[in-house]
Order: C-alpha cells, then structure tokens, then sequence
C-alpha cells in the first residue's frame, strides 16, 4: 500500500509558463510574464519582498485569481482544464492563513484533505484512512489526535494544516508562508519534513521570507522583484548581496556560514538610510 | 451508520435517543393539550377518525396539522441556519440576515394590500418574495464583486433586507387598520393555521431543498474551513457557496411562507448540536432537523397555553426562550 | 305642457335624496344568495340548532331579533345587549380560537367579514361547521344582516320588523331635515394616526340623513387617516366628538389650525347610539339630527321612537 502510495507521489512537475496577472482596477501587473519551474525531487523556495507577486503565484492555482496571459501546467496537463477537484488531487496547497472557525477534531480535519477523492455519500475507505495515518505521522501530530482545532497552539495548527495537504497524497506541494508562527524547533521540523517529501520525490514548492532556511533547503530559488523574476537559480546564483540589496531595499551583507555551508543574509542596521516606498 | 457519525467520541447514539424521545414528547404533548382538554384515550380514538365529530375536527384538522407543521418548520429553519453558517464560516449566522425574511415580508404584504385573501396565495406570494430577494443578493454580489465572496453576501443581505423593511413600511403607512393588523400578524408567526396541504407542502419542501443540503454536506465540511482552503481542498468554491446559499436560503424562505417569522430557531439548534458533538455537517444537519422540531413543537405548546385563550405569537416565544438560551452559550465559549 | 317642467323640477330635486334612498332601502333588496367572503347563504333555518356569533353586530341584532335562545357562544368583544354577559365567551371574534369555538359544538357560526378571518372560515368549514361571514359598514349593510340573520335562524318577520321600524325612522329623519341647510362638518374617530369618518361609513350616511355634510364625504374609506392641514383646508363648520374629546382638541395647539377648533364648535353626539351599526340607528340619527338642527328638537322627540 505504501509503495503505490508513493508511487502516486513521484512528483509531476509545476511550470508556470510567462504567467500574468492583474487584479481588478489596477493599473500595474502582480505578475508580469512570470516563469516557475518547480521540479519533482527538489525544493523550490519562491522569494521577495512583500507586494512581489509571490502569493498572487499561489492564488493563480487556487484559481482565485484570473490570469491574463500565460499558463499553468501540472505534469503536462493545463490546469485551466482541470475542475477543483482534478486539480486538487494533482496539487496539494497549503494556503497562508486559516482560522479554526467551526472546530474539528484533528483527525476529521486531516480527513478533509481526502475530500477530492471521495464520492458524496461513503465513508473513508482503507486508502482514504492509510493516507490520513500517514500525513499524521509524517507531518509529527501523532499526539494531537483527538483535540480540538480550537485548542491547538500556533505550531501545532500550522502542522496540522500540513497534515491535511499531505493526506490529499498528491503529487505537487505547495505551501505558502508555511513557518509563520513557529518556533526554531518546529521551523527546522518543517523545512526538514519538506526535505524529506522532496527527496522521496514529490515536488515541494514553498513561498517563504525565511531567506536563510530557503538557502539552505531550497535546490531552486526564485526571487519576485514588483511581479518579475529578478534572479532564479541555485543558492549561489540567487543569494547575492547586490541583488538582494537591490530588490529589498534594505542594506545587507551576504556572508557564507561555515556551519551550514550555505549562503546567509545579515541585514545591516539603517538608521535613516531606509526610504519607505509604496507596495504596487 | 455511516464512518461520519462513528467520529464522534461523545455518544452519538445519546443525542440521536434523546432527540428521537423528546420529538415524541412534544408530539403527544402537543395533541394532548389545547383550549379544550380532550382524554387520551379520546385523543387516539380521534385519530382514527372514532368520536365525537368536534374532537375528531380538533384532533385531526386543527392539532394534528399544527403540531406537524411546527416540527417540519422547527427542523427546515434549523437545518437552515446550520447549513449557512457552514457557508458563511460563521456560527452566528441566521437564516433571514440574507434577505429571506425582508423578501417574504414584502411578497406577504404586498399580496394583501393588493387584496388578495386566500392564505394560500398569501403563501406563494410569501415564499416568491423570498426567493426573489436571495437572487437578488447573489447578484449583487456578484456584480459588485465579480464573485460570491460571502463578506459580500453578508453585505448585500443585510442591504436587501434593510430596502424590503422601508418597502414594507411604506406599504403599510396608510394601510387600513385591519391590514395593518393582519400584516403584523402574519409576520409575528404562527403555526395557527395549519392546513393539511399547507403540512405537505412544506414537507416536500424539507424533503427537497434539505436532501440537497444533506447530500452537499461534505461540500460544507470543507467551505467552512475558508475560501482559500475550500479551493485548496478541491470545492469550486463561487459556484457551490452560491448554491448551498440558495438553497438553504430558499429551505427557509418555505418556512417563513408556510408560517411567518421565526427567529433564533435557525441561529440557536445548529450550535446547541454541535456542542452536542454532531460536528461533522452531515450529521449536524440531520440533528438540527430533528431538535428544531423538538424545538418549535414545544414553542408552539407554549404559545398556545401560556396565555389562553390568546395564541402569542412563535417569534415572540422563541425569542424569550433562545435569548436566555444563547447567552448560557457565550458565556460558555468567552470562558 | 307647462307641467311638465314642474314635474321635471320636482323630480330632480328629489332624485338626489332618492339614490341615497337606494342605499339604505332594504326590502325591496333581495337578500343575496352569499356572504362576504363570497360562501352560500344557509335559504332556510336548519343550521339554527346551536349558533356561535363572533361578530358584535350580529350578536346585538340576534338578540333584536329574538332569536337569542339559539346563540351557544359569542366573542368576547360582544357588549350590546347587556344580556349578552349570559352567552358563553369563546375568545375573541378577529382570528377565532377555532378549538373553543369547535368545542360549544355550533353548527352555524357567524363570523366578522375581514381577510384575517379566511383561515378561520376555511377550519371550520372543514370541520363542517357553517360559516356565515358579514360586515357592516353601511346602512344597507345593517339591513342585509338583519335579512340574512331572519332568514337563517328563523326569525324572519321579526327580522323585517326591526328592519322596517329602524328604516322609517332614518326616512322621518331624513325628510325633516331636508330642507334645511347643512352645516359642514368633521368627525374625528381616532388621534394617533389621525383619523376620521370617511364617505365609506354608516356615520356617514347617519350625518347626510341628519341633514349635515361631512367635509371628507368624498373619501371611500370608512376611517381614512388625514392630516390637521386637510381638515382645515376643507373648513368644517362644526368639530362632531364625544364627550371629552372636545375640550382636549382646543387645549391642542395644533388643532387651533381649524376654525371650528378655535371657535369651539362642537358638537357632542353619545358613542353608545352612533359606535355601531344596529337597532339604536334610528335614535342616533335623531340624537344628530337634533344636535345639528336645534330648530327641529320639537320635531324630533326622542320617545316617538318605537
């Protein structure tokens, strides 16, 4: 069961292919022929400051959004002509914010994640239930089963939610802000967890701020700059002082950290140096 | 059972019973109790047609109806609100803030002013003003918002609503006094004028427009995590928001035809369920059906035998008895 | 040849009492075959075994009548005659309790004629019960209950005798004061809303056979809501009240916008003879009458009523 399991989870690739979007009565595009190539075997990290498009990207999938040229595919297939459903079963999102409005029990709300698999009528099937143990243990909630979502602290929610996407057991993951509100423990858990369903050769892709952890995690890095690509690559590539100066708007030195053996961002103290300027 | 109930770790099976008994209850009580005190043994033979004339006529063609269509109108209002706020990701949402009540106040007054007399057509009018009103809603919704984004449901509602309160006013300003008499009471509520097509009309409403909502359910389950999960999870979430809208809207709208105003029903038995452990909305839909029978039976008792021979009005004592009910709850959740 | 013109004079001038006579005329109107909400007449008294009246009007002229023995329950806004405090009370006559009713067992109940009493006709003709639905808001109206009522519990002679009794009156009244000039008048029923009798109204037909106009005789409803500006637009001569509302309307400042008002033209009349349309017709147009054309008070002696 575990093998076919995975097997469904060997990763389709994500393209979003000269993407454009604009929301209504805005003068200026929030993706502007913006191109992602999130690979199967990899963590892609999509980066930027706040206002660069990189939650307008995952709206586009959650088709929340309308886009105004390009396309989305998954694996080969648009995803325009995919329903909610078909495409819910390619792409497992978890979106930035949610609130326990109606609480659940954990393990009912990790069962919403089969929600695109499942008939109207008729329970959880074996699959159905193998898939939610799974996400369970996978995403390290084992001892909240049986709580209420109401009762959860901030990472627990966050982990739970995780749960949920991976229980959808599809191909393509995608997260955005995942590690809002954790702590160093519960943030190194997920990047580490992400890690792990990438190496098994899922296709993770994570909006995150956390330059540092996406440097060290991330194989692909893409950075938004007002709705473009400013720089795509490795950590190398991407993780420049001079870039990354110049699309944050902030002074920073980029050093290596020999412990990690990745790039790591120091922003510099501004006094006065900082100009404040309008999010587009 | 399905795997849905078998969820829950508080005993499902307790409140289903304890439901089931109470329905029971205050259907006996209900048939039992009236302006004229009938024996049981009377009551039985009534209604099987065995007596005298009168209390058959009692039996059958005035208490019978009454009680029935207080439980199918008790059970659509609770299955109603329990499905809206699952829609609208809000427990404290109601079947009439959506423009429900507005619109039928406005088809039922707008029939008589034009004097029309027949309590049935009275009803249609009733039940086509609701239904007009929540259209209405979705649409400008959708114009102002280019979606069904439910803050904007809330709004256009709330709008809706507000316009169908001045519309009716000013159609009442210079009514005649025995209109204006009637309007108001039609709008107060009251299962008094119960009527056997009037019970299966508002069955087949039930049986209809709550089936769908009992078969969407899952649907529900997901929507009320949020727009953006709901999507996640594979809910197209514009189209089957706009849906479950209309047609719990609509279930509501048969109520409020079939028996005017009933507030706190449909706000009140969906939460009481839930804390009862029906969670999940398939379950929660099924259980509010039945405890907002419960519910309005035994209002419906109180009506009529808290000042006999006077018949309060059913808003008025849902009102008195969810107030109290509610506030026990907020004080439980800030706690 | 001459003549004719004369004739012609003659007849005009009295055709315009004469429609009014039309309206108020009733035996030589024949009883129409269905009530008010449009059901079948009972033509004879085989429903007048056991009979419920929630209607103040009927339950007076049933006592008028003599058919009293019959009636088993009234409604509780049911006054007139005092004997009436004999009759079972069953609740009240506009949206009946339709179990008490069904429990004095009736088999013919009549009922006030207004649309919030259709579910309770439609009960309890499903209970098989008889339903008579009226309500009178004219003269003629009154005449027809009377009729109606004969003729359903029996008592049909006695029916047109108070009918015929009540109508020479209403003539005697109405030929006195016929040459007369009318003062103009204004009836106030009601003051929040502001109300007042309207040409849709039996008070009204009292006040033209009382030789008086009402300024709102123009209007089709029985009590129409106006404002203080109409009525001093339309001038009445003289403000008609009961007995205590007179002096509260001058202490009003904004009722001095009428000249009656501030003139302190009242005209008392007593609610217990102009309140409601039955037997006691006949005496409120004399008391009116009286009121309106002091000169006629030799005339118009009250005791000369039967």
């Amino acid at each position: 069961m575990s093998g076919a399991t995975r097997a469904r989870e060997q990763g389709s690739p994500l393209t979003f292919d000269h993407v454009s979007v604009r929301y209504a009565g805005r003068p200026t595009l929030a993706l502007d022929h913006v191109s992602v190539l999130a690979e199967p075997g990899k963590m892609t990290a999509v980066v930027g400051p706040n206002g660069s498009g990189k939650s307008t990207l995952v709206r586009t999938l959650l088709r929340r959004v309308a886009l105004e040229s390009g396309r989305v595919t998954v694996g080969d297939m648009d995803v325009a002509a995919l329903d909610a459903r078909e495409v819910a079963r390619r792409i497992a999102i978890v979106p930035q914010r949610e609130e326990p409005v109606l609480p659940l029990r954990v393990e009912e709300f990790v069962a919403l994640g089969r929600h695109a698999r499942r008939s109207a009528f008729g329970g959880m099937s074996a699959e159905d239930h193998a898939a939610v143990e799974s996400a369970v243990a996978r995403a390290g909630i084992a001892d909240a089963i049986g709580r209420r979502t109401d009762t959860l602290s901030g990472g627990e929610w966050q982990r739970v939610r995780i749960a949920r996407a991976l229980a959808q057991a599809a191909p393509v993951l995608v997260l955005d802000e995942p590690t809002t509100f954790l702590d160093i423990a519960h943030e190194m858990a997920v990047f580490e967890l992400l890690d792990g369903l990438a190496q098994q050769g899922q296709t993770v892709l994570l909006v995150s701020h956390q330059l540092n952890l996406v440097a060290r995690f991330a194989a692909h890095i893409v950075l938004l700059h007002r709705g473009t690509v400013a720089a795509a690559g490795d950590a190398a590539a991407v993780m420049r002082g001079e870039i990354l100066e110049r699309v944050y708007e902030w002074p920073l030195v980029v050093t290596r950290d020999p412990a990690v053996g990745a790039p790591a961002l120091l922003p510099l103290r501004g006094s006065g140096r900082h100009r404040e300027r309008p999010s587009s | 059972m399905s795997p849905d109930l078998a969820d829950h770790t508080t005993s499902p099976w307790l409140a289903w019973g304890i439901g089931a008994l109470l329905l029971v209850l205050v259907i006996g009580l209900g048939l039992a109790i009236g302006a004229v005190p009938i024996a049981t043994r009377d009551i039985v033979d009534a209604l099987r047609g065995i007596g005298d004339p009168s209390t058959i006529a009692i039996v059958r063609d005035l208490r019978a109806p009454r009680v029935l269509l207080a439980a199918l109108v008790g059970a659509g209002l609770a299955s109603s609100g329990g499905a809206l706020q699952g829609t609208l990701r809000n427990p404290l949402a109601e079947p009439y803030l959506l423009g429900v009540s507005g619109g039928a106040a406005v088809g039922a007054v707008t029939a008589m002013a034009f004097g029309v007399v027949q309590p049935a057509l009275v009803t249609a009018c009733a039940f086509a003003g609701a239904a007009i009103a929540t259209v209405v809603v979705t649409a400008i919704a959708r114009v102002v918002g280019g979606s069904a984004d439910t803050k904007l449901l809330l709004m256009a509602g709330v709008v809706v609503g507000a316009f169908a309160n001045a519309a009716i006013l000013v159609a009442l300003a210079d009514a005649p006094p025995e209109r204006l008499r009637g309007a108001l009471f039609w709008m107060m509520g009251s299962a008094a004028d119960a009527t056997w097509p009037a019970v299966a009309r508002c069955a087949a409403a039930l049986l209809l427009l709550g089936g769908v909502l009992v078969w969407r359910a899952r649907d529900l389950d997901v929507l009320s995590l949020g727009d953006e999960p709901a999507a996640a999870l594979g809910v197209d979430v514009d189209r089957v928001s706009r849906q479950l809208f209309l047609v719990a809207s609509w279930l509501a709208a048969a109520t409020v035809a079939s028996a005017g105003l009933i507030g706190f029903v449909g706000l009140v038995v969906p939460n009481i369920v839930r804390a009862l452990g029906a969670r999940q909305h398939r379950p929660m839909l099924l259980m509010s059906a039945l405890y907002g029978a419960v519910l309005l039976v035994a209002a419906d008792l109180l009506a009529r035998t808290v000042r006999a021979p006077a018949d309060l009005p059913l808003g008025a004592v849902t009102a008195l008895v969810g107030v109290p009910f509610f506030l026990l709850r907020l004080r439980r959740l800030a706690a | 040849m001459a003549l004719l013109p004369c004739i012609g004079a003659v007849a005009c001038s009295r055709s315009d009492t004469g429609t009014a006579d039309q309206r108020d005329t009733a035996s030589v109107v024949a009883v129409a075959d269905t009530d008010d909400f449009g059901a079948p007449l009972p033509t004879d008294a085989r429903f007048a075994l056991r009979v419920v009246s929630l209607n103040p009007a009927a339950t007076e002229a049933i006592f008028t009548i003599g058919a009293d023995s019959l009636l088993v329950g009234r409604s509780r806004w049911d006054e007139y005659p005092k004997a009436v405090s004999r009759i079972a009370a069953l609740g009240d006559g506009i949206r009946p309790n339709i179990e008490a009713v069904l429990a004095a067992r009736p088999t013919l109940v009549v009922l006030y004629a207004t649309a919030e009493n259709r579910a309770a006709a439609n009960a309890l003709a499903r209970a098989g019960v008889r339903t008579i639905a009226l309500r009178v808001d004219h003269i003629a109206q009154f005449h027809r209950l009377l009729a109606v009522l004969g003729r359903a519990l029996g008592a049909e002679a006695n029916a047109r005798i108070v009918s015929d009794s009540v109508q020479s009156t209403l003539d005697r009244v109405r030929a006195l004061t016929a040459s007369r000039p009318r003062p103009r008048v204004v009836w106030p029923a009601w003051e929040s809303p502001l109300l007042v009798i309207g040409g849709g109204s039996y008070i009204d037909e009292l006040l033209t056979i009382a030789g008086a106009e009402n300024v709102f005789h123009d209007t089709d409803a029985p009590s129409p809501p106006v404002s203080i500006e109409e009525i001093a637009t339309r001038d009445p001569d003289h403000v008609i009240t009961g007995a205590s509302r007179g002096a509260k309307l001058s202490a009003n400042p904004s009722w001095h916008a009428i000249r009656a008002v501030r003139e302190k033209r009242f005209i008392v009349q007593d609610p217990s003879l102009t309140g409601r349309p039955s037997v006691v017709l006949g005496m409120a147009a004399v008391q009116l009458a009286r009121a309106l054309h002091p000169e006629l008070r030799d005339s118009l002696v009250r005791d000369s009523l039967p």
